[in-house]
């Protein structure tokens, strides 16, 4: 399995410079192409996640089958591989082909494409070099929950949109700052502009629905829907962030510069959501 | 109202402020920027923490001015409470005309006044009406068609209660906030520890025991590893609950609350203790001697005035297996505090002139639960409830109004006009509306 992560990783790596190619060019071909393969690399990193689902739900049977057809679907449910570190860098690369590919296909190419296709290739990257045990551990029973999965599902979806709002945002500013810059080609100022404000409205309601599912497992768990713990406190800031910018944007009629401002600044909160609060004690924290 | 005018009167200006966007975006910038500070400051600390960390000044700066429980302290509160402020406010001026415009279905006579699109025409030799109307279906979906004198209209709307989504979700989250309020009023949380076949009537809220209402026994309690020493699989609880004549046999685990009498118990965290006796060995120079200490009291040790007291055990600390905490003291000496290791006596730091090993203990895991109420999670589950349907209007049910309105001009032949609008969705709007005028073009052999 880590050998078709691998592979998936080179794919994206791929992807990425066969579509700057593409848009250098201005070929159409190209551009097919390097959608083409995106499928291939999503399809190769499914393949992937399906086949660490089903070794650790061996795992976790071989002690204890599940007697029954429910406690079978339980314990599968349970032992979805989105537990860790680990898992969760590869999910959220995952995340990121496939929700640009369902959800933006059509803003999906060129640059915008390769930044996508580059921070899954990045992700899967970390995931791999990185140092982060690739092991798979048992679940610790505050883990055991049904709300896991779609906890964890929901959440990295959302941060999924709102990076495609980063990379159109990052887009959008480079091309405000220096139309003549070094990068060619640059989608239509409109385009993106209606781009980030479209992610951000997907993303932002995903976020909201992860957050809401956790406050329902968090009350389950331990009897607080809120404990006020670093990464929902993260979460929260993100998600005051993105409702600054719907509010900016529908009641204010801000757009274009200022938008997407708020996207890049909403989108560093999603990495200190991610990343940094494995570094402040938190419940949270799977950095082991 | 002119502006002028509502500069000259207060309560307006203070209306206006309340119910502004402005006010809203800045409050949840501020909320953010709070919040931040809040997940990199280490939060709910002794003040002797910060102190340590941020030196005099700094450290009695933080503890003072509340930064150190900064989400209850004004830093936070006035915040949220002036956006709880903002948003009632914003609801009640704008729900009144939301909930009239939802109600208020698209007439005939409304839809004539729609911004006009596009215009088509048919000879009068052939009547498009009928071909229309199917193609209205086929387009659309529900055609409504109305004939008013000299004309025939057709109409359609799509995401009327679009309006009501956004006070649906602002409705939403005051419902949250107001839970928040109502659990922090009237809510409690307290802990309660259990040692198998104890009873208790009584648990542990902050610094007082609450009583109950009834008896709860911890019947047993089981831990099971993944393998030894390793992660934990799984807390068991098996709990007897009575009140009068009623009793409650349940099982409590991590994600499995229990409830009995309007209290929730949940699965916390759980702790070893030595039961009964613990055979300590004292080793002075070649001297070795065994004593049996008995639990939280102080014994002195033979031959000496020191005196050394088994604090808590533990059946495997760290993974390097069972351990007791001891304290030693001397006179009047501040008490020493340490952990003696059974499996690892080489480990035994020298303590005043004496080595300490432990002989042997029994462990009895005991099980800690949380046990609260709260009144405001019904209010806040209310909230979520609501902000996912809302949510969907606001964004994904774009109010769209269409009509095409069939005339014959006085020459005899047959005009249309199309009309609509969509104030919130140009683009899905102007992709339909080529689509529309295709199908009406094709469909009507023009």
């Amino acid at each position: 399995m880590s050998q078709l992560l691998g592979v998936a990783m080179l794919i994206y790596l791929g992807v990425a410079i066969i579509l700057i190619i593409a848009e250098l060019w201005s070929s159409p071909l190209m551009q097919r192409a390097g959608r083409g393969l995106l499928w291939v690399g999503l399809a190769l990193q499914s393949g992937a996640l399906i086949g660490r689902w089903y070794v650790s739900y061996q795992m976790a049977a071989r002690g204890t089958p599940p007697p029954f057809f429910l406690d079978k679907l339980r314990l599968i449910i349970f032992q979805a591989p989105l537990s860790n570190y680990y898992d969760s860098l590869v999910f959220f690369s995952w995340c990121l082909p496939a929700m640009g590919l369902l959800a933006f296909r059509r803003y999906l190419r060129g640059w915008l494409g390769a930044i996508v296709a580059m921070l899954a290739c990045l992700l899967l990257a970390k995931a791999s070099f990185g140092g982060v045990n690739a092991n798979i551990q048992p679940l610790m029973p505050a883990l055991k929950s049904n709300w896991l999965l779609i906890h964890v599902v929901v959440c990295f979806f959302g941060y999924a949109a709102l990076t495609v709002a980063f990379g159109a945002a990052l887009l959008y500013l480079i091309q405000d700052y220096s139309p003549k810059g070094p990068l060619r080609a640059l989608p239509a100022l409109p385009l993106l502009d209606r781009l980030i404000y479209r992610a951000a409205i997907l993303g932002f309601f995903l976020l909201t629905f992860g957050i809401l599912t956790g406050a329902v497992w968090a009350e389950t768990a331990w009897g607080k829907y809120w404990s006020w713990d670093p990464k929902e406190v993260a979460s929260l800031v993100t998600w005051l962030i993105y409702a600054a910018l719907l509010h900016a944007r529908l009641l204010k009629g801000w757009q274009g510069r200022r938008i997407a401002w708020l996207a890049v600044l909403g989108f560093l909160a999603i990495i200190f959501t991610y990343f940094g609060v494995n570094y402040l004690q938190s419940m949270h924290a799977y950095m082991t | 109202m002119s502006t002028t005018k509502r500069q000259a009167q207060p309560k307006s200006r203070l209306w206006d402020w309340l119910t502004s966007i402005r006010l809203t975006v800045y409050l949840l910038l501020i909320l953010a920027a709070v919040a931040i500070f809040g997940a990199v400051l280490p939060q709910g600390q002794p003040a002797e923490f910060y102190i340590d960390r941020f030196g005099e000044t700094w450290g009695a700066l933080v503890w003072r001015g509340g930064l150190a429980n900064i989400y209850f302290s004004i830093w936070f509160l006035a915040p949220i409470h002036l956006l709880a402020l903002n948003i009632l406010s914003c609801l009640i001026r704008g729900l009144p005309r939301a909930w009239r415009r939802s109600f208020t279905p698209l007439s005939a006579e409304a839809a004539l006044n729609l911004p006009p699109r596009a215009g088509l025409k048919w000879p009068g030799t052939t009547d498009p009406r009928e071909a229309v109307a199917g193609i209205w279906r086929r387009e659309l979906g529900r055609p409504r068609r109305q004939s008013l004198p000299g004309k025939e209209v057709f109409y359609y709307e799509s995401g009327r209660f679009r309006p009501l989504g956004p006070y649906l979700v602002h409705a939403a989250l005051l419902f949250i906030l107001a839970g928040g309020l109502i659990g922090k009023f009237w809510g409690i949380d307290g802990s309660l520890p259990l040692m198998p076949g104890e009873t208790a009537q009584s648990f542990q809220v902050g610094e007082t025991e609450k009583p109950l209402g009834f008896q709860v026994r911890l019947d047993r309690f089981q831990v099971q590893f993944y393998e030894e020493g390793g992660i934990p699989k799984e807390f068991r609880s098996d709990l007897t609950f009575t009140q009068g004549s009623q009793e409650l046999r349940a099982t409590c685990r991590v994600n499995e609350p229990v409830s009995f009498g309007g209290y929730t118990f949940y699965q916390a965290s759980y702790g070893t203790q030595p039961e009964g006796q613990v055979g300590l060995q004292v080793i002075q120079g070649p001297r070795r001697e065994s004593l049996q200490a008995p639990l939280h009291q102080w014994l002195t040790l033979p031959g000496s005035q020191a005196q050394i007291m088994v604090i808590e055990g533990e059946a495997n600390l760290e993974g390097f297996g069972p351990a007791v905490q001891l304290a030693y003291k001397n006179g009047s000496e501040h008490p020493l505090i340490f952990w003696v290791l059974k499996d690892h006596p080489e480990m035994a730091e020298p303590i005043g002139p004496y080595r300490f090993a432990l002989e042997s203990a029994n462990f009895k895991s005991y099980s800690v639960f949380d046990v609260n109420r709260d009144p405001g999670v019904p209010w806040v589950y209310l909230g979520f409830l609501l902000f996912l349907p809302g949510f969907y209007l606001a964004f994904f049910r774009p109010h769209q109004c269409w009509a095409l309105v069939l005339e014959k001009s006085p020459k005899g032949d047959w005009q249309g006009r199309l009309l609509g609008s969509s104030p919130r969705a140009r683009e899905n709007f102007d992709l339909r509306q080529t689509h529309l005028l295709e199908a009406l073009k094709k469909g009507t052999a023009l």
